[in-house]
């Protein structure tokens, strides 16, 4: 009899083992055991609600588990193995810890029965995905990484506002359905929208995500959006404002990713424009779209993984990560089987038929046919054409073959396949994407509601192929339109980047030099006052004679100065500075021991006396 | 080598329209998905707008020198 534990808790246990062991062997034994463990401990959990404990009044439930948790629960391990067997070869145990304790928040999350787990796990994730960014140790990534914690905590306050309100108004903690409407549901809506990178809301993704390490980036593309989908999936299906935002944003990427120059961010676009679909088929809210939102997700996870793991190997081998550093130097030839591989989570991402994305797009896509919703259902259409234009064709092109601008010199760059577990890595969720593809039962299987759609009828097979194929043709006329321009796009970051920086301009000048202008004629008095402290017995006689100076100076300016007159009032001022330069000397003022009885008893008669006429 | 791939998507292009004309979908849900080869109509002026429409944007605004954010 298996004994089941949170699966949270296997990943942070296993996160803090890994922090203990130093020998190499052990720790690569350890980093690919424990998703194994994992998942041995997902196919025992019953369905149900356990793991229920008290906690301020309040009910913390870690345990409930349903077909959605669960299908986002497998997926989410099954990623965890192949992005620790991607890793395998990297020696920083931090690395791998914060990359654990990533996975175990967000199977917190997907777990927790209640608002405030979900919210602890929520913030845990955040705090831990970041350290995955700045252990690539360069400036970019730590400015990045702080903006990425920035925009969290501040999704973060949001959803914890919205809790709040939300128990407060009702009372419960239950995380549940709670559709839109309402001060608390906006709150917490917002909150949930930030981690699913829906514009405007989206900046911190393909801020942060490209500067993350080349291992660390695999496991962020999985966990925080998609977590969120799922909490979207439980608390607001439905929501027609859902629909709209899931659509835009699935165009919203394609377009920044016709710009984009820099692999990984080209790819993070389109990680924002896959989650588009996920969130319009959850407001769509029909059985068709939810299924489609988890399948989708499901696939997402699985051939994004993939790319990052492609373009990774990339950067890795080569150092570069720039289309216009890398196109026209016929990396082909060096990684051929690297190529490949990206090549099947680009079929999958643009939804060919036999890989995964086809099974899962065409669900959401048909769900907006189903509620006749023909704007949607042209948006989602637009995107796909974008998706495959991209990942499918510019970006390979680009970092692969591609053609440099006439005139540029092309240096030749060393480069070879990538260690063996990356390639491992990328085999396995290539046969995951291929496998999922060609036999989508056993992915319907998993999701939450009944499944009566099929994927595979000729008239959409072949809608797709022509969709497809004619993008292709339409990218070859474009083909040199399309080449990297060595430009940054401006994006809703510069909401708060530039500001930022114009904030930072008013703190080091115009600030600093009213605290200079302060300090100077602060510092004189206090340097007075502290003059006077060096000898405070003499402090009356300076008052006085200082008065004394007053007075005189007044009665003189009523009566006219003469020279005698001057002549004193020079000798009452340098007895002032003469008085004030006397340092204590404790010889000068030795007094009698019988002065200080006498003070004494004079007190103790003052004590009595009130004690007595009043306090008694 | 760059011919044959050439070559290759013409012949699918036009095999793909053919067979499209005859699987229709059993139940359009709309007025376009009665037209055939709408989908390679969509597909082709679609990846145009997006190239286009995004180069456009992104020249008039978007884009900015590689520091921008650095100064």
């Amino acid at each position: 009899m298996i004994e089941i534990v949170p699966p949270a808790f296997i990943y942070i246990v296993g996160a803090l083992l890994l922090a203990l062991v130093r020998e190499r062997r052990l720790r690569a034994f350890l980093q690919l055991f424990i998703p194994v463990v994992a998942f041995v401990d997902l196919l025992a959990m019953p369905e149900g609600t356990y793991w229920i404990y008290q906690f301020l009044g309040h009910e913390l439930i870690l345990g409930r588990v349903d077909k959605l948790s669960l299908c986002f629960g497998y997926v989410f391990v099954i990623m965890s193995f192949l992005g620790m067997v991607y890793a395998l070869h990297v020696r920083d145990t931090g690395q791998h810890m914060a990359a654990f304790f990533y996975v175990g928040s967000t199977l917190g999350v997907t777990f927790a029965g209640d608002l405030f787990s979900l919210f602890a796990f929520w913030e845990i994730m955040a705090v831990t995905s970041v350290f995955l960014i700045w252990y690539q140790r360069d400036t970019a990534a730590l400015e990045a990484g702080f903006r990425y914690i920035m925009v969290h905590i501040f999704g973060g306050c949001a959803l914890l506002a919205g809790i709040i309100i939300h128990v407060v108004e009702t009372g419960s903690t239950e995380f549940g359905l709670i559709g839109y409407g309402g001060l608390a549901s906006q709150f917490m809506l917002l909150g949930f929208i930030i981690n699913a990178a829906v514009p405007p809301f989206h900046a911190w993704l393909s801020d942060a995500y490209p500067e993350a390490t080349v291992t660390g980036s695999v496991f962020l593309t999985a966990f925080t959006t998609k977590s969120a989908v799922y909490v979207l999936l439980r608390t607001f299906p439905g929501v027609e404002l859902l629909v709209w935002l899931g659509a835009i944003m699935a165009v919203y990427g394609v377009v920044y990713a016709v710009l984009e120059n820099d692999i990984r961010r080209l790819l993070a676009y389109h990680i924002i424009s896959q989650v588009g679909y996920m969130v319009c088929g959850v407001g769509l809210g029909s059985y068709l779209a939810m299924n489609g939102s988890t399948a989708h997700a499901f696939c997402h996870i699985l051939y994004k993984a993939l790319l990052f793991m492609g373009v990774g190997a990339v950067i890795y081998v080569t150092g570069r990560r720039k289309l216009t550093e890398l196109q026209g130097r016929n990396l082909y030839k060096q990684m051929p089987i690297c190529l490949s591989l990206y090549m099947i989570g680009g079929f999958s991402i643009s939804a060919v038929p036999l890989f995964n994305g086809f099974v899962s797009k065409t669900m959401v896509v048909a769900a907006s046919g189903e509620l006749h919703r023909p704007v949607i259902h042209l948006l989602l259409h637009l995107a796909s054409i974008g998706t495959f234009l991209h990942t499918g064709l510019k970006l390979p092109y680009g970092t692969w073959f591609g053609r440099a601008p006439k005139g540029e010199t092309v240096d030749e760059i060393e480069a070879h396949e990538p260690p063996l577990n990356m390639l491992i890595a990328m085999g396995m969720a290539a046969f995951l994407c291929i496998f999922t593809g060609v036999y989508p039962r056993v992915l319907y299987n998993l999701l939450p509601y009944p499944v009566d759609f099929q994927p595979y009828t000729p008239d959409k097979v072949i809608a797709m192929m022509q969709l497809l194929l004619l993008t292709a043709a339409a990218f070859w006329i474009y083909i040199d339109k399309l080449g990297g321009e060595a430009t940054v796009s401006v994006d809703t970051d510069w909401f708060y980047r530039k500001p930022g920086l114009l904030l930072l301009w008013i703190c080091v000048h115009p600030l600093q030099n009213l605290r200079l202008a302060l300090q100077k004629s602060l510092a004189g008095k206090v340097a007075g006052v502290t003059s006077l402290s060096r000898n405070p017995i003499l402090l009356p006689e300076i008052a006085l004679k200082y008065l004394h100076l007053k007075a005189v100076k007044g009665l003189y300016r009523i009566s006219g100065p003469s020279e005698e007159r001057t002549e004193a009032l020079r000798n009452l001022e340098s007895r002032i500075t003469e008085l004030r330069s006397m340092s204590y000397d404790e010889n000068l003022y030795r007094r009698p021991i019988g002065l200080g009885v006498l003070v004494a008893i004079i007190l103790l008669f003052l004590y009595g006396l009130i004690y007595y006429l009043w306090l008694r | 080598m760059k011919r044959i791939w050439k070559y290759a998507l013409i012949i699918s292009i036009g095999v793909s329209m053919v067979i499209g004309l005859f699987f229709r979908p059993e139940h359009p849900h709309f007025w376009w998905e009665k037209i055939p080869i709408f989908d390679a109509v969509f597909g082709f002026l679609g990846c145009i707008v997006i190239v286009l429409g995004s180069k456009a944007l992104g020249h008039r605004w978007l884009q900015k020198d590689e520091d921008y954010y650095r100064d």
